[in-house]
């Protein structure tokens, strides 16, 4: 295996072999990586193949079944289903996507400070994290939204606050470890300074850690933006995503019209498979410890 | 001697994040358009009643100091009153909490009964087709929302084959709701769905990691048989992490309870909870919040001392 | 002749995921009832391997071939329930690892009692007792009380006994020991070996011992099979093939293992004069304590010693001893709570910022574990370079490279090694890149806290005379830690010997090791075994007589 520095940060640049070997033997998870890729397809280049009216509502359309018009039928206000899903799935995508990054970046910046400050520190913002951990992240979504009802960076915000915790437990036991490595030792022993030791040798040996963490996260961002809408914390018509279709739709499954909630629920099944396969995948090639 | 040092020490941190969690809701009390002002005046206050009640209760105080009385109202048992009920939270909350309790408790305890087994299972025949093919299905149970699992359950039972009601049983005590339990079949079922997806992956990691133990050799070297080890070495080492995680998972069955409660019209705290949020009403929603968060730092508390008791090698918790 | 073990033509191929490899080839050799075979090879050589196959304990992706026979029974082709009923009766094994052999969460004198039940049909009270005795039997004080121990609260050695213990309880024949010492304590080790040795005579316990330390050998052994990359290459009578080798291998690693000299006044070793320049790093009465309260551990007490420029101090003491926090506060890596700490002259405690940097910028450092020494995500011009980056700021890359290049070369690695990364090297080219990486500075001080204890005895001899040639040339003073005494005392111009956090005796390494003034030291020197058989024998009688301390 060929190590290749790139730059002055003396990462490895690509994924050595082995690594991708082995995440290919897990069916599962290649299965999983495909799924997400046909699903990024789906949502964001089928609306130019297929391309339907999302903000006008049509009376004359209204609640038919699937047929050869409108493959999925069409909901309440007239809107094509199908076209529907590819809508919203943007916005469930998108949003699970950038709230489970921001999720994973507060988490590493808090739990790698905590693990590599040890001491009265570290035991103090444990603490917050439990704290955070204690309260239920639902319950926290319906109080704030019987306070306000924010815009989509609002809520990638809102989201991301509310999952940091887990994530930073992740990093700060990795950091723990990492903190008593002899490499470590060696380089403080002969001078070197805490940012050095953990710009160059802490973080970069905690990306598998990380990128593992970020992808369960990104799985946990899309389920929980499923609830956010059912909670009415979610976007506003005519925008919409997968969790208020399901939502809006939960009415009609009573009464027989099936094909307003079954697609955006498989979808939101599928895809959160397919994150959490494709994570477990890569924590088995990176022979990480434990998801949170 | 050992036990009760570490007795005391997962107190005092219990305390401590109880604390955190209180100013937190402080914070959130605080943050509420109109302050506790109308919290307690209800909707209509003019804005002179509302300086007036500020100047009153000391709000125009600085903010530590409100937070001190906040705390001390709080260790009086004082949670304030609900705007829509007209009752004291506290009360309110003592009803419901109790059922809510049933309700997890129940769903946690199937939960695990099916997952240790299951993930054990999964282990000794790792990489089988029945591996993938439970742990496809575990992937499936964890990625689907609660409601919607609910729901597609509702429909299957109570709709298509009507072997159980749709609503839980709605009775006012503990005692009520248990005179009815072909009702509570359903609601318990789906809160316990993706705990049994959770846990089994969780059992069968620490079943496979312990399995390729030194220790499971030496049993090998002495005659033992693989059947024997599992069960007589194995299962115990692999429940310590199991345990560990229990703790963190009572939120998210706090979470789950939430959403059941709704779907099935269980009269429980998540209902109360729910009902809070469609009508704005602030106090019994931060009082809500304040216990279950207490619930979850017990529940934790509890977890770490039975994991203690199961493995003496236990030290501190962490830091 | 009786044969207890008979292994004939035996291969064992490992699957992969680099593809099949070939650990055992053709190996065939012979244990009579009652003898003991030492199989010695160095790592890689396939003695665990062959160890293991002997139980049928070889893991899934292992294919072996050939015959293995165990008390008439043959292992290759046995099916899992009949070797289980061959494990723990006819052959019993012990492995190298006592922190790790024993399941955590049951009392040991239940897991005895299960390794009883598992052979003979008796109730639970019988076995019960039977594993008190067997616990009296490998010299465990108050067996009865220990039985309900748990693994976490015996020491080592103890736990050692207890693996033995269930190995002996239904009299096998054959005793297959897989470095059971290694791990150990070398006071520990010379009671496990006698443990070992009275059973295996009591009992006419034929012994397969593997082990890498030729002193073991000479101390235990009847017959030596030596191996060499997965084949047999000697075999013979103890004395024959350690005093009178025929093979090349075997002649070169028995010249490469440090032999620690415990006869003579003093001459013809050690290198090191006994330096009178000014103090590199003194320790002044240093106390160190870890963690609070009734569960305070101390770990070093009014420790005193001095490095003076250019001479070589050994540190030596077994685990707990407080050898390495002693280095470690001489490193600034560990802050005393009492005491002084100075470094070139100036007080490490109260430097700070620059200043501190610019002290530690004289001091190399090279630790024990090969593969954590250095960072897998870094090449190796990296690595070395450190340093560098830390200290020398302003310097170009290209100087760099130059600098970096040269003192590869230094300690006789290849110049192109740099573009590697550190996972294509083998340990004993990774301690000598952490030797480079600690002298690129070119340091005033090198603190070496057990740099060879990891590596392969062949390979250790030459990590070592690049030290010393370094040495010689560079002027630099060296804190060594270690412990073992051989290679101190091969090295080391002044030795100090630490026990319990205290400092035991120190002075000029010749005459503390060859005349030791305190028990301890004298029981530490007779306890570390010499590979020439005869000596050892004279030795350990004489030891006997000296006495062992009760339990390990």
């Amino acid at each position: 295996m060929s190590v290749q520095s790139a730059g002055r940060w003396g990462l490895i640049a690509q994924f050595p072999a082995p690594l991708r070997a082995r995440f290919a033997r897990n069916k599962l998870a290649v299965a999983g990586l495909v799924v997400v890729a046909l699903f990024f397809l789906f949502c964001f280049v089928g609306p130019l193949l297929y391309s339907t009216d999302q903000i006008h509502t049509d009376l004359t359309q209204v609640n038919l079944r699937p047929s050869g018009a409108h493959w999925l039928g069409t909901d309440a206000v007239g809107h094509d289903e199908l076209g529907r899903l590819m809508y919203g799935g943007k916005v469930s995508l998108l949003v699970g996507l950038a709230a489970g990054v921001l999720a994973t970046v507060i988490g590493t910046l808090w739990g790698s400070v905590a693990g590599y400050a040890g001491g009265w520190v570290d035991a103090v913002m444990m603490r917050v994290v439990d704290a955070g951990i204690a309260i239920p992240a639902l319950f926290i979504l319906l109080v704030v939204s019987a306070i306000t009802t924010p815009g989509v960076p609002g809520l990638i915000v809102i989201l991301g606050l509310v999952s940091w915790l887990v994530p930073s437990r992740l990093v700060r036991a990795e950091t723990l470890t990492l903190k008593s490595r002899d490499y470590v030792l060696t380089l403080r022993a002969i001078g070197g300074s805490h940012s050095r030791a953990i710009t160059r040798h802490i973080l970069p040996n905690s990306v598998s850690t990380i990128v593992v963490a970020a992808t369960f996260q990104v799985a946990d961002a899309i389920l929980l933006v499923a609830y956010v809408s059912y909670l009415g914390l979610g976007v506003q018509p005519p925008s919409t995503d997968w969790g208020g279709m399901l939502s809006a739709g939960l009415t009609a499954a009573y009464s027989g019209r099936w094909w307003l909630i079954v697609p955006p629920g498989l979808a939101i099944i599928l895809v959160v498979c397919a994150f959490n396969a494709v994570g477990d995948g890569l924590r088995d090639a990176f022979d990480v410890k434990g998801r949170g | 001697m050992d036990t009760l040092l570490y007795l005391t020490r997962r107190i005092a941190q219990a305390l401590v994040v109880i604390l955190i969690v209180t100013v937190v809701v402080f914070g959130l009390l605080h943050a509420l358009p109109g302050g506790p002002a109308r919290g307690i005046l209800g909707p209509q206050a003019t804005p002179q009643q509302i300086t007036l009640f500020n100047h009153d209760q000391g709000l125009d105080r600085p903010l530590p100091v409100q937070y001190l009385y906040y705390l001390r109202q709080l260790l009086h048992g004082d949670l304030g009153t609900s705007y829509t009920l007209n009752e004291a939270v506290s009360q309110l909350i003592e009803q419901r909490l109790p059922k809510t309790l049933v309700l997890t408790v129940l769903s946690a305890v199937l939960g695990l009964l099916l997952a240790i087994p299951l993930g054990m299972w999964q282990a000794v025949r790792r990489n089988k087709p029945a591996d993938y093919v439970i742990t496809t299905l575990s992937f499936v149970a964890y990625s689907t929302p609660v409601y919607f699992l609910g729901l597609v359950l509702v429909l299957v039972f109570t709709q298509m084959l009507r072997w159980f009601p749709s609503q839980a049983p709605q009775g006012d005590t503990v005692g009520q709701v248990f005179a009815d339990p072909v009702a509570l079949v359903l609601p318990v079922v789906t809160g316990a769905a993706s705990m049994v997806a959770v846990f089994s992956r969780y059992m069968r990691a620490a079943t496979l990691e312990n399995l390729s133990e030194d220790y499971v050799r030496t049993a090998r070297a002495g005659g033992s048989r693989q059947r024997a080890i599992l069960f007589k070495h194995v299962f115990r080492n692999s429940l310590t992490p199991v345990i560990a995680m229990l703790g963190y998972y009572v939120p998210v069955l706090f979470g789950g309870a939430l959403v059941v409660e709704q779907l099935f019209n269980y009269p429980g705290m998540g209902l109360l909870f729910w009902s809070a949020a469609q009508s704005s009403d602030y106090p019994v929603l931060l009082g809500c919040v304040l216990v279950i968060s207490v619930a979850t730092v017990v529940g934790t508390l509890l977890a770490d001392v039975v994991q203690r008791v199961v493995d003496p090698r236990v030290k501190g918790g962490q830091a | 002749m009786n044969s207890i073990l008979e292994i004939e033509n035996l291969g064992v191929t490992f699957s992969t995921e680099s593809g099949d490899v070939p650990a055992v080839r053709g190996v065939s050799l012979r244990v009579a009832a009652g003898e003991t075979l030492a199989l010695v090879g160095e790592s890689g050589s396939g003695k665990s391997t062959v160890a293991l196959a002997a139980l049928g304990l070889l893991p899934g992706n292992a294919l072996a071939s050939g015959g293995v026979s165990v008390g008439g029974t043959d292992v290759v082709g046995a099916g899992e329930a009949e070797l289980a009923r061959l494990r723990g009766r006819t052959a019993s094994m012990v492995f190298q690892e006592p922190a790790t052999a024993l399941d955590p969460l049951t009392r040991i004198g239940k897991q005895i009692a299960e390794v009883v039940r598992n052979h003979r049909d008796v109730s639970r009270q019988e076995a019960a007792a039977e594993a008190v005795g067997l616990l009296r039997r490998v010299g465990i004080p108050e067996p009865e009380r220990r039985a309900s121990a748990f693994p976490f609260q015996l020491s080592g050695g103890q736990r050692q006994r207890v693996v033995i213990a269930m190995a002996i309880a239904n009299s096998p024949g054959l005793l297959v020991a897989d470095e059971p010492t290694t791990a150990l304590d070398v006071t520990v080790q010379a009671e496990i070996l006698d443990l070992l040795r009275a059973l295996a005579v009591d009992s006419g316990t034929g012994v397969l011992l593997v082990t890498h330390n030729m002193g073991v050998v000479a101390d235990f052994a009847d017959r030596v099979a030596v191996m060499l990359e997965g084949e047999v290459v000697e075999t013979g009578a103890v004395e024959e093939v350690l005093l009178r080798p025929t093979h090349e291998y075997t002649r070169r690693l028995l010249a490469a293992v440090p032999r620690l000299a415990v006869t003579g006044s003093g001459s013809g070793t050690a290198v090191g004069k006994e330096a009178e320049g000014a103090s590199v790093v003194e320790l002044r009465h240093v106390s160190v304590q870890f963690g609070r309260g009734p569960r305070a551990v101390r770990a070093l007490e009014d420790v005193s010693l001095t490095v003076r420029a250019g001479e070589t101090v050994g540190l030596v003491g077994e685990s707990g001893s407080g050898k390495s926090t002693a280095a470690r506060v001489a490193l600034g890596l560990v802050a005393p709570e009492s005491g002084s700490v100075s470094l070139f002259g100036a007080d490490l405690r109260k430097a700070r910022g620059r200043a501190r940097r610019a002290l530690l910028s004289g001091v190399g450092v090279v630790l024990q574990d090969p593969v954590a020494s250095l960072d897998a995500r870094m090449s190796v011009a990296e690595c070395v370079a450190e340093p560098l980056r830390v200290h020398r700021r302003g310097m170009g890359a290209a100087e760099r490279r130059e600098l970096v290049a040269e003192v590869l070369e230094l300690v006789r690695l290849p110049r192109e090694l740099a573009r590697r990364g550190p996972r294509e090297l083998s340990g004993g080219q990774r301690q000598r890149v952490s030797l480079a990486r600690a002298l690129v500075l070119e340091p005033r001080l090198l603190v070496a806290d057990e740099p060879t204890s990891a590596l392969d005895v062949s390979v250790q001899q030459t990590v070592l005379e690049v030290i010393a040639e370094l040495q010689a040339e560079l002027g630099f003073a060296c804190l060594f830690v270690s412990h073992d005494l051989a290679v101190v005392q091969q090295f080391a111009g002044r030795v100090v010997v630490m026990r319990g956090g205290r400092v035991e005796e120190q002075g000029p390494t010749m005459s503390t090791l060859l005349h030791p003034e305190t028990e301890y030291t004298r029981r530490l020197i007779a306890a570390v075994p010499v590979p020439d058989p005869v000596l050892q024998r004279e030795r350990r009688e004489r030891r006997v007589a000296l006495g062992t301390e009760a339990g390990a």
